[in-house]
């Protein structure tokens, strides 16, 4: 522990904390676990960066449907793979359990929304629906229920009807099913 | 597209006219109008995206999450400009201010919510969260290169959001900055941006104001601490934080638990974690403020021995010890200070209960508020199944299974939402004489057991006499009470959930509900039942009879013990052993949630019952929680299956925070309370022997006050409040009004919410409209026109337009107007009044194609447009202009109203008379606009333009009447 304490450095772990919703424990820890993740050449570069592979090795990450997605939303690069330990405080912050619910449906929102254009159209529904179920053939929904589950997803939540969900749909939605904010959680 | 934000969009002229007949559709279309989407790029625009693609991959500058300043700045700076056109180089008029109705496309949706809009009442977070909203929703569309944002302008955007979000946050104070800036939906590095133009302006601005508002308590604290800097003690304030999650308890067992059960299971261990930790403090309170006083003042050794039955009996040899009430005595000891033992015991028992009665009914209000007020009660199941997913699930094959239980779920939910059970009379009386019986048959089961047990406890205590030595049958004979009361806590909720099985009940939700409701109304009769019995039958009969009473209790904490382990092993172990070796069908069991916190309530229930006549009863209850933390994790790993079902478990918490308020917590403090105030305390033993109720110790330690000068005010608090009725008058009267405006708020609270819900529809409305308007402006001038050429080209009308681009929808869709009007006037020489008639007629003619038909839809809403209001000349022009002359410019009007169908896509057309027509309706046009110029030159200003602009005004009246009836 203090070895990697004094790798951080005390003013920068101060920031993480001011900056992130992480305890300096839960920073120590992160910082542990993410030097773990870096190969050895990767450790001399000035901002080291946490290939996507390696992060998807994480056993917290490891089984979640989303695991792909959720690397590709807090990765700041320009090809939106690996993490540099600032985007993986980001992630832990996000999911910790002291954030608040606005940032918590904010990045859902994003790892739900497969294309990036902002909105959760059919598409995304019907991706989200897949991840959540399975995405093999057996266990898929058939096109028919698809349908039916899209149409009612829209009906529910697409207030101003304009066939997709936005955010601030979204995040009515999520402030109408409180079992969100404590299942929305990762912890190292 | 571009000349569109050009200033030309603010020409109102120009805005008008362009939207002059666009506006009469209705305004509703129920789909998704993305205007970009459907459209095909014209060349230039094709050109610019593959651009896009080569230059910088797909869509990986365009994301529209790029919201903050760095980032997105960066992702800006890297937009292709391949054929981009050069008219960009002044700065667009409508930049500065941004909050006017400026297009973005779809973003400014978004700068529709602009804080301004809001009273200033609301908090500074507010506003800071929605500017992080709307910095992320610049490109919502996902690529701004389509938006005809110029690059310069969309820096100077973000820009002026970072500089407003940066002012916000300085008005704020240093901790509400640090929460600011940590709830941004940002990347670290922006917020970090942010931080550190926020420090650096503060600074700049400090050397010149050094007293502002805001920095007050910084100040404030920074003079309190002395030298101490905020830094410290910000890091402080970390460290304590730091060390309650180091003392945090099993943290690795509740990850391991959660990760393969999810946060229903979890939440049973969380809420036995919380009991656990209550009980460690009412065990610390206890044992530090009476009995470590009554042990340090005068303790009689006893000369019982410890025959080891005593530790499941409680009698025997913890008779005479400090676990009961009976070992304790009164005097008081003045050594460094006067302590008196009486009030000791008192108020450290009434403040426990405060304290617990605080907590609990806080956590419980705070619970009903995120939980019940705001979820749905009707709400459909199916999105918040899906974005209810549990992400704190690691185990492989826990995610199988719960993504199979997910799929069934979403399957159960959808069949039950298409059949849409409709119940024949007959089924419903059939359903609810079931109901009937079994509400009928449980009820009476518990009070049968309650009679059961009023019976047994006379006859045990008819057994029982005042004899101070027993023999160990007599004390085994004891137990009978609690094995049986036990035994039917064990048993009867069995039997209520086979009932279960076989009631028909709509949701599952009303399932459970219903079956916890009968086990709590059977523990509630038991435990009253008991209640009843030890204040009136054993209060009056036996010498000691509190001791008695916490003997009995201390029986029922220990016998419920064995038998939630029993059950644990019969619920669960046994189950499983038959579910995977017997009967396969019946597969690994559930953990049963709502069964198990049950019964912890129930035990909860027992402990606080207990506090009183038992001050040490919580050291037993701790020992059982820890023991049953351990058993129920290893039970829950080794024999159960994660639940079946997901979701609720946020609401199933609720319900039983507030069982343990209201039935549990409410119900042992009530019986507190009148053995404290009504009860005669035993003559022979307890602190309070030489008086007539426990209460009365406060009175006679007042009359000792009543000396004491400094001690007054108490002496008045007590006359003046706790002992007159009136205050409690006063107090329920006022609680009571509290209550009632607080009920008016929560009403219209429902009503606001309401109509803002209808008002996000309306804009929701609203948005579609325009974004369909946008699209038919795309549509009608599908190519790029510099600033300065559009006057000009809406001078020669839209059929320049028309003319370049023959490929060009709006081609197509007059041909096809001529071809449905064709019927009625073939081939007549062109004249506007035989194009509307023909225009007029078309609806009709397509009215039986179908719907899907766009062009047709188009035209029929027109026409009803049409229908709804028909053409009247307004009395006066709001902008003050002459009256409209209907002759001069009905022609014009006419047209005007045909090019609505460039909406419509292409429809394919069967070669032939294509550009004859097309000349036609040039010519109508231009004959149209001529007859306007002639109609009324005098009138309004000069040029060939004036009708148009006096279109253009009828146009904007028209919209305002077609307004206020929609």
């Amino acid at each position: 522990m203090g070895a990697t304490a004094s790798h951080l450095g005390k003013d920068l772990l101060s920031e993480y904390q001011e900056l992130t919703f992480l305890t300096k424990q839960e920073i120590l820890l992160a910082h542990k676990r993410f030097t773990e993740l870096l190969s050895r050449e990767d450790k001399n570069l000035p901002e080291p960066r946490a290939p996507t592979e390696a992060i998807l090795t994480l056993p917290e990450l490891k089984s979640n449907p989303f695991r792909e997605r959720i690397v590709r939303v807090f990765s700041t690069s320009e090809s939106r793979d690996g993490l540099t330990f600032e985007d993986f405080l980001d992630l832990l912050s996000a999911f910790s359990d002291s954030a608040t619910l606005e940032i918590k449906s904010h990045y859902a929102f994003r790892i739900f929304d497969f294309d990036d254009d902002g909105t959760l159209d059919e598409n995304d529904l019907e991706k989200l629906v897949n991840c959540l179920t399975g995405e093999t053939d057996d266990t898929r929904l058939t096109p028919d229920e698809m349908k039916q589950l899209i149409s009612n997803i829209l009906e529910e939540s697409d207030i101003d009807k304009d066939g997709t969900v936005n955010l601030s749909e979204f995040q009515h939605v999520i402030s109408r099913s409180p079992d969100f904010v404590s299942s929305f959680k990762i912890v190292l | 597209m571009s000349h569109y934000s050009d200033g030309s969009f603010y020409n109102p002229a120009y805005h008008d006219s362009e939207t002059l007949e666009l506006d009469r559709r209705p305004p509703f279309k129920p789909r998704h109008s993305n205007p970009y989407a459907q459209d095909p790029p014209p060349p230039w625009q094709a050109a610019r995206a593959s651009a896009v693609s080569t230059v910088t991959g797909p869509r990986a500058n365009a994301d529209p999450w790029e919201g903050g300043a760095g980032r997105g700045l960066r992702a800006l700076g890297a937009l292709p400009l391949g054929p981009r056109p050069s008219q960009h180089q002044d700065p667009p008029p409508w930049q500065r201010p941004p909050h006017h109705s400026s297009v973005h496309g779809g973003g400014s949706y978004h700068d529709a919510a602009a804080p301004s809009r809001f009273p200033a009442t609301f908090s500074a977070n507010m506003t800071m969260r929605l500017r992080g909203m709307r910095r992320m929703s610049m490109f919502p569309n996902g690529d701004p290169s389509h938006l005809s944002i110029t690059e310069g302008a969309i820096r100077n955007e973000l820009e002026y959001e970072e500089q407003n979000l940066v002012k916000e946050l300085m008005a704020c104070s240093t901790k509400e900055r640090i929460e600011g800036i940590r709830k941004l939906p940002m990347t670290y590095h922006e917020k970090k941006h942010i931080r550190n133009r926020v420090l650096a302006s503060k600074s700049s601005k400090k050397s010149r104001h050094l007293s502002c508002l805001a920095d007050c308590s910084e100040s404030m604290s920074l003079i309190l601490t002395g030298g101490m800097s905020l830094q410290s003690l910000r890091r402080c304030a970390s460290g304590v934080a730091a060390a309650r999650q180091a003392l945090d308890l099993w943290q690795g067992t509740m990850k391991e638990v959660g990760g393969s059960f999810g946060s229903s299971v979890l939440s049973y261990f969380l809420f036995l974690k919380s009991l656990l930790l209550l009980n460690v403090f009412s065990f610390v309170v206890n044992f530090s403020f009476i009995t470590v006083p009554m042990l340090a003042y005068d303790h009689v050794p006893h000369n019982v021995t410890f025959r080891g039955l005593e530790l499941l009996t409680g009698a025997g040899y913890f008779r005479y010890t400090v676990l009961y009430y009976g070992a304790y005595r009164a005097g008081s000891f003045t050594g460094l200070l006067h302590y008196n033992i009486q009030l000791a015991y008192f108020f450290t028992i009434a403040a426990y209960m405060v304290l617990c009665g605080a907590a609990v009914l806080y956590s419980m209000a705070s619970s009903f508020k995120m939980n019940y007020v705001l979820s749905d009660p009707v709400g459909g199941g199916s999105w918040q199944l899906l974005c209810t997913w549990d992400f704190s699930v690691t185990n492989e094959k826990a995610v199988r299974q719960r993504k199979n239980n997910l799929r069934i779920q979403l399957k159960e939910s959808m069949s039950e939402r298409s059949q849409g059970t409709r119940l024949t009379p007959a089924e419903k009386l059939r359903h609810f004489g079931i109901h009937l019986g079994a509400w009928f048959v449980s009820t009476s089961m518990a009070v049968g057991c309650g009679n059961a047990i009023y019976y047994l406890s006379q006859y045990e205590q008819q057994q029982a006499t005042n004899a101070e030595d027993w023999s160990l049958a007599r004390e085994a004979e004891t137990l009978l009470v609690p094995f049986v009361v036990s035994l039917i806590n064990l048993v009867v909720p069995l039997f209520y959930s086979l009932f279960n099985k076989f009631e028909p009940y709509s949701s599952q939700r009303r399932q459970i509900y219903a079956l916890i409701l009968r086990n709590v109304i059977l523990k509630m009769s038991i435990l009253g039942i008991l209640c009843y019995f030890w204040v009136h039958e054993v209060a009056h009969k036996f010498s000691c009879w509190e001791s008695r009473v916490g003997q009995a209790l201390y029986r029922l904490v220990v016998f419920d013990f064995f038998f939630m382990m029993l059950g644990s092993f019969f619920g669960e172990f046994l189950s499983k052993v038959i579910g995977t070796r017997w009967i396969p069908g019946l597969g690994v069991p559930e953990f049963d949630v709502a069964r198990n916190v049950l019964d912890l309530i129930y035990a909860q229930t027992l402990a606080w019952i207990g506090i009183y006549f038992s001050p040490l009863l919580p050291v037993l209850q701790i020992i059982k929680f820890l023991v049953l933390f351990y058993l129920k994790k290893v039970s829950l790993i080794q024999n159960c299956q994660p639940p079946r079902r997901v979701g609720r478990a946020a609401q199933m918490k609720t319900i039983f925070i507030a069982l343990l308020f209201f039935p549990s917590f409410v119900g042992s403090l009530s019986l507190v309370a009148y053995t404290s105030w009504s009860l005669t305390p035993s003559r022979l033993c307890g602190p309070f022997k030489d008086l007539d109720s426990t209460f009365s110790v406060v009175g006679v330690w007042m009359t000792s006050l009543e000396g004491v000068p400094a001690a007054a005010w108490a002496v008045w608090v007590y006359v003046n409040v706790v002992r007159s009725e009136i205050f409690y008058f006063l107090v329920t009267i006022i609680i009571l009004f509290i209550t009632f405006v607080f009920w008016q708020v929560t009403q219209g609270r429902k009503l606001l919410i309401l109509l803002l819900r209808q008002q996000i529809v309306n804009e929701g409305k609203d948005k579609t409209f325009l974004l369909d308007k946008l699209q038919a402006l795309q549509k009608s001038h599908p190519t790029q026109h510099p600033k300065s050429k559009i006057k000009k080209q809406r001078r020669s009308g839209g059929s320049s337009t028309g003319v370049r681009s023959s490929s060009n929808a709006m081609v197509q869709t007059f041909l096809s107007v001529e071809q449905g009007s064709r019927g009625a006037h073939p081939r007549e020489p062109p004249s506007p009044s035989h194009l509307s008639i023909s225009f007029q007629r078309t609806p009709f003619a397509s009215e039986g194609q179908p719907p899907s038909d766009a062009l047709g839809l188009t035209l029929r809403a027109g026409q009803r447009a049409e229908v709804h209001q028909p053409w009247t000349p307004p009395a006066s022009d709001p902008l003050g202009h002459p009256p409209w002359t209907p002759p001069s410019a009905d022609p014009l009007v006419r047209v005007m109203r045909a090019r609505d169908a460039y909406d419509g896509p292409p429809v394919p057309l069967d070669g032939g008379t294509s550009s004859g027509v097309m000349m036609q309706v040039m010519e109508a046009r231009s004959r149209a606009e001529g007859g306007g110029g002639r109609g009324a030159p005098e009138r309004i200003g000069p040029g060939s333009s004036s009708a148009l602009i006096q279109a253009m005004l009828a146009r904007q009246q028209a919209q305002n009447e077609y307004d206020d009836g929609y």
